[in-house]
This record gives structure tokens, C-alpha cells and sequence, in this order.
């Protein structure tokens, strides 16, 4: 299947062609913020920002999320919608991490019964979904893709690969369902072969902006072989333990269940939760086996670059920045890296 | 029966205001049967939390009432439970929460009358604002 | 405006560790961001050099005298202070969290931190690669644009409303410390708020802390939120659910600024840590005020005080009680 064109004026058309089939979600601004909301026209759309402050995995994994609901006459499961979702303007930090989620909750853990753990509440969402890819061409000092295998044109993740060129929207179709919505869309039109070039050209101005990746073979492994390193005390000091970081992550999963219940009715909620929080450890003897900031920390760490990757072999961060930006203190995830490697290469 | 009716928590002082109540009973007083009575050792046992609950779990409206000034059980509880509520009060109001619905009150033991007619008031002010809906969790 | 001479702060912090008066000191450093200082913690004098203090030093570093209960407990803590930074070491020493004889209090003179939101709004949301502070303006430098604009437009609402810019409790000041400063703005937020009416306040507070995520950001690089289990945390019973319902989290924020009464130094860095954006000052600001007019107290400023919630007077004003 060929590229294709949209006309930027045609933005709008599309999306409403779309919505008739697809729930939309698109970048929008919700008072000062950046964040994927549905919507039903081109104008709603902010691209205004590179980068959204939150991240696209509350679509597929919301915040509180109900799971059933009860009251004197049984248990229902929760109420969903069963209109597909579309995602249009995803960029290919955010289109790669939900790869990485669907590991954990579509298909990949494997349990004992020879069955594959799938979470059906995921699945319902993300496997009828259609992602709409959004090429940066612009990427931004806190970028760093490029670290992990992605990049700004990278393409994993994405049902349709759409390039901004100016006046139009350059789109190709990256997997079977790509091919299928392009053809039946009817605002597009056949690209050229000027357009293809102009995209390959874009492709590689863009990667050139990026800052030289760090090597991060083998990075779980040294993390392993440093982790009863004081270094840890010297990485967490500053660290507040808020849930920011955790919570502005495309790829961070941990959830909580809460129960809901008012007299004879209830629901049954999942939540995200944060590594960083003391009760997220914390038993019911009282005993916190990651009492101090340096054990939640140095979880966080080891999860996304040495526990997941051991278990799917890639690591759990695509390099969006989004936790440099908003840590509190500052506390940036490629600076510990650096520092790590840094510590290791020295034998200690 | 169908007229709406406020449903008021009191929260009332062992010593003192829980004691006008009784005195209110005893004393065959009149006064609305608005309100749902928890007793608590002292007005200073008061958390505000217990406050921001009740109106969450739907009550219309909130009673806090403990000893006058000078006449704590125990030496001061109700002078820290004064500082607590004269800032939780425009705390309340000042993020739009209607001025009636949390009220504060000292009623001493002997004070069976002021008692039914501290819970008239309240019960009358609420009647007026309706049915809480502001920070009340629908489930 | 008189800006600090870095020198100087770096020659006080080397003369400290090189004369064994403290073991460590806590200071700011340039951090990866153009807009973000980071919090430095340094044992040896070599290391003095890398402290800074300008726009972006937005931490009240005295949160981590109570970090990890009290992870400082036996050492001798330098530590780099604002006004309302000094008044957090204050307050904490009030509560028995610090020990002040271990303290060196380091006063730098401040004229306000910027909140990115701020920053971010000047430059339409394009990103900033370079900040210079210059006094009275700054100038921004992204792709493409350079932006010279007044401090004052990206002052945190915190530093735009303060009167006690330079600490008053320290024991080395770098330069002249200013006592009380008058602000006519001081409470000029609060008024405009107020002169709402009951039903616009309320949807403003709706409009804001609907956007709560419960991240804990707020509570975290908060100084007076220092309880080892917060009450949201407490599950054994659970007081407030955890489920970003309206009601929950505003119960949070509405008792986590009543636990901060009397407490709080209105240093801005919760609203300055939170991701949503969300204006939580103006509430600490309306309490602070509170208990400034009820019970004359201004948090952290008497190192020979009580804070204002564990004390009272027997003639107080009691307007709010029923007749």
C-alpha cells in the first residue's frame, strides 16, 4: 500500500469520517495542559507541543478504572463502551510504549496452567484500537528516543504513520489494520513521489537533532552487579518521592485495587499506583521492605532498565522525557543512567 | 411525606453539649429530629476530617458543639478546637462551600433550651440551602 | 536589585567544610533543565563551586532534614536558605524535627523563583534551551526566539505575594539581608477570590482540583508535610479513597492545608511541583491569612514561638460560633 495525502484544510473532515466508526482521541488542551482527549472535529486539536504533559496510556489504562460493580442482587461487570478507539497525533515514543504495556496486560506473562495471562479490560480497548503515529520533526532537548532502538520516525506501535509536511499530512500505513482504514477513507489522495522523498529527507533532519545516544547494551546486567552499590544513596538524595515521574510515564503499570462500597452497592476500582510511594510496599504487619527513598528509587530504576527487560527483552523506557520535565528536583533519569555506566566503567 | 428533609450530623461533647441534649430530652423540649448525634469526648476530639466525611457521605449539614470557653472537662481541649474551626469555617466558605452547612456552637449542660434552639437554627438554615450536593460522593 | 555574587556563596560554603563546622551542606546546582535548579548535597570543599542561587533554585531544600526520618539526625547540616526556606528550618526546629545547634543556617538574597507554567506561557508553550537571569528581566532563548520579559511575569504566585524575601534566622547571610518587605499585592489574589460569589468559587475549585492526579508531588517537597504515615496512606481504616474522585481529592487538599495551618511559610513549592498546574496556594494563602488576623502568628519567623495550632489564647475571636 502506498502513501497518501491529507490536506491540512481536510484535517477536520477526517477526523469527523473517522469518529463515525472510532471513538477519537487527538493532543488537546485542557487548561494550560496538554493531554489526549476524544474529540469530534480538526479544531480540538492542539499540536502545539511536542511532547504532551500526559501521556496517551490513560486511553487503554485509565487512572481509576472500574472493573466491576455490585450491589444486593450480584456482581456486573463494569459498563464499556464497545465503540473502537482511534488515536490520531501519537508520537513514536508514546506508540512504542504501548507495545511494551500490551506485553504485560495483552498477552505475553505466561502462567502456570500453560495459559497466557490476558487482562480483558486492556485487550477489549487496545487490541480494536487504530493508532495514528505523528512523526517528530521537532524534537525536544529532553528527547532521548534514540537511546532505546526508537527514534522520531520510528514506527513501532503504529497501525498509520502520519508525517506533518507543511501543508499536508503525509500518511503510510505500518500494519494490516493501516491498510484497511486508509483505503476506505475517502478525504486522502495518492502522495507523489516528491512527497516520498521530502519524507525521507524530514526523516533524516529529524534524527539528526537528536542528541548522540548512550550505549545502553548490557545495561541491565550492570545494573544488576551494582545493586547493593552505595551509589543508589548518592542517586536518591534529592529524591522526593512523589508519584510524578511514575504518573507522567507512557510505560509505567504498577496498579492498586480499591473497593468502593456505600451501603448495599460497590465497585471494584483499579488505580495506578507509584513505586515511589512508601505504601506501595508497605505489608499489613507494618513491615516496609522499601522503607527509604534509595530501595524505591533504585526499583523504579531496575524495573524499567533491568527487571523488564530481563522478562521481554527491551527496556521499559521509550526516552519521551516526560519525567525530566516534571520532577520536582530535578532529578533526571539520563543523568543516573550516565552516571551508572559512568560508575561501572570505572570497576567502582 | 414526600418534603425533603435535612439530615444534620451533630457532633456533641461529652460533658457539656452531649449533657444539654439530654437536658433538651428530659426537659420535654421541642426541637426538628434533623439531626443524627455521635458523641465525642471533647470538641478538641474533633478532626476536621471527621467534618469533611460527613459531608461527603451526604449530610446536609454539620453540628459541632462542645463546652463554652473556660468550661473544658479538660483545662483547654475547646480552645484548640476553636483555633481548628475558625480556620476550617472560611477555609470551607472560601472554597465555595455554602456558609450554613458547617456550624460551631457551645452549649453547656444546663443549656437545654439554647440546645433545641441551636438545632432549630441549623436545622431551618439547611432546610433553606437544599440538599447538599458539593462535596457529597455519588457512588 | 541586588543579585548574589556566586563567589561569595561558594567561598562561605568552602570556608564551613574546610573548617569542620558542618559535615555536609545542602545547596543548589545548575540542573540538566534551563528552567530547573537541582538540589546538591556536597561533603567536600572541592565541590563548592558548583552551588548556585538564582531564578530556577525553586526547592525548599529543608525538606530533606525530615526525608527518610531524619536522615541528617547526627550530622552537622549546612544548608543554602531562602526567606521562606528559612522559616521552614524555623518551624521544623519549633517541632522538634531539627536540632538548630546542628544547623548552618547559609541566607542567600532572594528575589523570587519562576514557576514554569509561567514560562512556559510567555513562550507559547515552545521550549525554553536557555535562561539568563539578569535582574529586573530575564531572557529566554529557544529555536528560534529570544524573549526578554519583566521577572515579575514569571515570578511563583508564592515570591509575587511574599514580604520576607531574605531569612530572617540565619547565621551567615551572602550580602545584606532585607528585613520585612512591604507588599501591597500581598493579599490582593486572596480579595479577588473572595469578592466571587459562593457558586463562582465553588466551580473554580471544581475547574482546579478536578485536575488532581494524586501523584503527592504537593505533599512531598512540602516541608511541613513531614507525618512518617499521611493520612491518605492510612488504609487500616482508610479515611479518603484513592481513586481521583472529586470529592476524595479535594478532602485531601483541603485537609493537608489544615494540617499545614499555622505551618505553612507559603513558599510556593507545592503549586511549583505539581504536574496538573493546579493553583494550590491560594488555599495555604487564605489559611496563612486566617491565622495571621486571628491569632497574630506568622508561621516560622519566632524561633522562640509555638505554632499556631498547639497554642491558644483564652480571649479569642469567635465570631463564627452560633449565637
Amino acid at each position: 500500500m502506498n502513501m497518501v495525502r491529507l490536506d491540512k484544510q481536510n484535517l477536520d473532515n477526517f477526523i469527523r469520517e473517522l469518529s463515525a466508526e472510532y471513538s477519537v482521541y487527538a493532543p488537546g488542551n485542557t487548561g494550560g495542559k496538554t493531554e489526549f482527549i476524544p474529540v469530534e472535529s480538526g479544531d480540538e486539536i492542539d499540536f502545539s507541543r511536542t511532547v504532551t504533559d500526559m501521556s496517551p496510556k490513560g486511553i487503554f489504562f485509565p487512572p481509576a478504572e472500574v472493573l466491576f460493580e455490585y450491589d444486593k442482587d450480584g456482581v456486573r461487570a463494569a459498563q464499556t463502551s464497545h465503540r473502537p478507539i482511534a488515536v490520531f497525533g501519537m508520537r513514536s515514543c508514546d506508540a512504542r510504549s504501548l507495545v511494551m504495556l500490551d506485553r504485560v496486560f495483552g498477552s505475553a506473562i505466561q502462567m502456570p496452567d500453560d495459559e497466557k495471562f490476558q487482562d480483558p479490560y486492556w485487550k477489549e480497548k487496545y487490541d480494536s484500537s487504530l493508532i495514528f503515529g505523528f512523526a517528530c520533526n521537532e524534537p525536544l532537548s529532553t528527547c532521548f528516543c534514540n537511546w532505546f532502538s526508537g527514534g522520531p520516525y520510528n514506527r513501532d506501535g503504529m497501525d498509520v504513520s502520519v508525517v506533518d509536511a507543511g501543508d499536508v499530512y503525509l500518511m503510510e500505513p505500518v500494519s494490516d489494520k493501516g491498510i484497511e482504514i486508509i483505503s476506505k477513507l475517502s478525504c486522502l489522495t495518492d502522495a507523489s513521489e516528491e512527497d516520498k522523498a521530502l519524507l525521507e529527507k524530514m526523516a533524516s533532519d529529524a534524527e539528526s537533532m537528536m542528541t548522540a545516544p548512550l550505549d545502553v547494551e548490557g545495561l541491565g546486567e550492570r545494573l544488576t552487579a551494582l545493586f547493593d552499590e552505595s551509589i543508589w544513596d548518592e542517586i536518591s538524595a534529592k529524591c522526593v518521592n512523589c508519584g510524578a515521574c511514575t504518573f507522567s510515564c507512557p510505560t509505567c503499570h504498577c496498579f492498586d485495587m480499591q473497593d468502593e462500597g456505600k451501603g448495599e452497592k460497590g465497585k471494584r476500582v483499579r488505580i495506578w499506583d507509584s513505586c515511589m510511594l512508601p505504601i506501595f510496599t508497605m505489608e499489613a504487619s507494618g513491615h516496609n521492605p522499601r522503607a527509604l527513598s534509595r530501595d524505591r528509587v533504585r526499583q523504579r530504576v531496575m524495573h524499567k532498565y533491568s527487571y523488564y527487560p530481563e522478562n521481554y527483552g527491551e527496556i521499559l523506557c521509550t526516552g519521551c522525557g516526560r519525567c525530566v520535565m516534571v520532577c520536582p528536583v530535578n532529578l533526571d533519569i539520563r543523568e543516573v543512567l550516565k552516571k551508572f555506566i559512568a560508575y561501572n566503567e570505572q570497576g567502582k | 411525606m414526600s418534603e425533603w428533609q435535612p439530615r444534620i450530623l451533630a457532633i456533641l461533647c461529652n460533658w457539656c453539649s452531649y449533657a444539654g441534649a439530654d437536658l433538651a430530652g428530659v426537659s420535654r423540649m421541642q426541637y426538628p429530629p434533623n439531626i443524627r448525634v455521635v458523641r465525642v469526648p471533647c470538641s478538641g476530639r474533633v478532626d476536621p476530617l471527621f467534618i469533611m466525611k460527613s459531608l461527603q457521605a451526604g449530610f446536609d449539614g454539620v453540628l459541632v458543639s462542645g463546652c463554652h470557653p473556660g468550661d473544658c472537662h479538660y483545662i483547654s481541649g475547646n480552645y484548640v478546637a476553636r483555633r481548628k474551626f475558625a480556620v476550617l469555617k472560611p477555609l470551607l466558605e472560601f472554597i465555595g462551600i455554602e456558609p450554613n452547612r458547617v456550624q460551631f456552637s457551645w452549649i453547656s449542660a444546663g443549656e437545654g433550651e439554647r440546645f433545641a434552639t441551636v438545632v432549630t437554627k441549623i436545622t431551618e438554615d439547611v432546610r433553606k440551602l437544599g440538599p447538599s450536593t458539593r462535596l457529597v460522593k455519588k457512588l | 536589585m541586588k543579585m548574589i555574587n556566586p563567589d561569595d556563596l561558594s567561598k562561605a560554603i568552602k570556608e564551613l567544610l574546610t573548617e569542620k563546622k558542618i559535615d555536609l551542606f545542602i545547596g543548589w546546582e545548575k540542573g540538566s533543565l534551563p528552567l530547573s535548579a537541582t538540589p546538591l548535597f556536597i561533603t567536600s570543599e572541592d565541590e563548592a563551586e558548583r552551588a548556585v542561587f538564582d531564578i530556577t533554585c525553586g526547592n525548599n531544600l529543608s525538606i530533606y532534614f525530615t526525608k527518610d526520618r531524619k536522615q541528617f539526625a547526627d550530622k552537622k547540616v549546612g544548608i543554602a536558605v531562602k526567606g521562606c526556606d528559612a522559616r521552614s528550618v524555623v518551624l521544623n526546629t519549633l517541632e522538634k524535627q531539627i536540632d538548630r545547634a546542628n544547623v548552618v543556617m547559609v541566607g542567600v538574597p532572594c528575589h523570587g523563583v519562576l514557576d514554569k507554567k509561567k514560562v512556559l506561557a510567555k513562550t507559547d508553550g515552545r521550549e525554553v534551551l536557555e535562561l539568563i537571569d539578569n535582574g529586573d528581566t530575564v531572557t529566554l532563548i529557544g529555536k528560534g526566539y529570544e524573549l526578554s520579559i519583566d521577572r515579575s511575569e514569571i515570578l511563583s504566585s508564592s515570591c509575587l505575594a511574599c514580604i520576607y524575601p531574605d531569612a530572617q534566622e540565619c547565621d551567615i547571610f551572602i550580602g545584606d539581608a532585607r528585613a520585612e518587605v512591604p507588599n501591597e499585592n500581598r493579599l490582593k489574589e486572596i480579595k479577588e477570590f473572595e469578592a466571587l460569589s459562593t457558586e463562582e468559587r465553588w466551580a473554580n475549585t471544581c475547574a482546579e482540583y478536578e485536575k488532581c492526579i494524586r501523584c503527592y508531588a504537593c505533599r512531598n517537597v512540602c516541608p511541613s508535610c513531614y507525618c512518617n504515615v499521611c493520612f491518605v496512606d492510612q488504609n487500616d481504616p482508610g479515611w479518603i479513597g484513592n481513586t481521583c474522585e472529586f470529592t476524595d481529592s479535594m478532602i485531601f487538599h483541603v485537609i493537608r492545608n489544615l494540617h499545614v495551618a499555622g505551618r505553612c511559610v507559603e513558599c510556593g513549592a507545592c503549586e511549583r511541583a505539581c504536574p496538573m498546574d493546579i493553583n494550590l496556594l491560594l488555599l495555604n494563602r487564605k489559611v496563612a491569612m486566617e491565622v495571621k488576623d486571628r491569632f497574630g502568628d506568622i508561621a516560622g519567623l519566632d524561633i522562640n514561638g509555638k505554632p499556631a495550632m498547639v497554642d491558644f489564647k483564652e480571649d479569642e475571636k469567635q465570631d463564627f460560633i452560633m449565637g
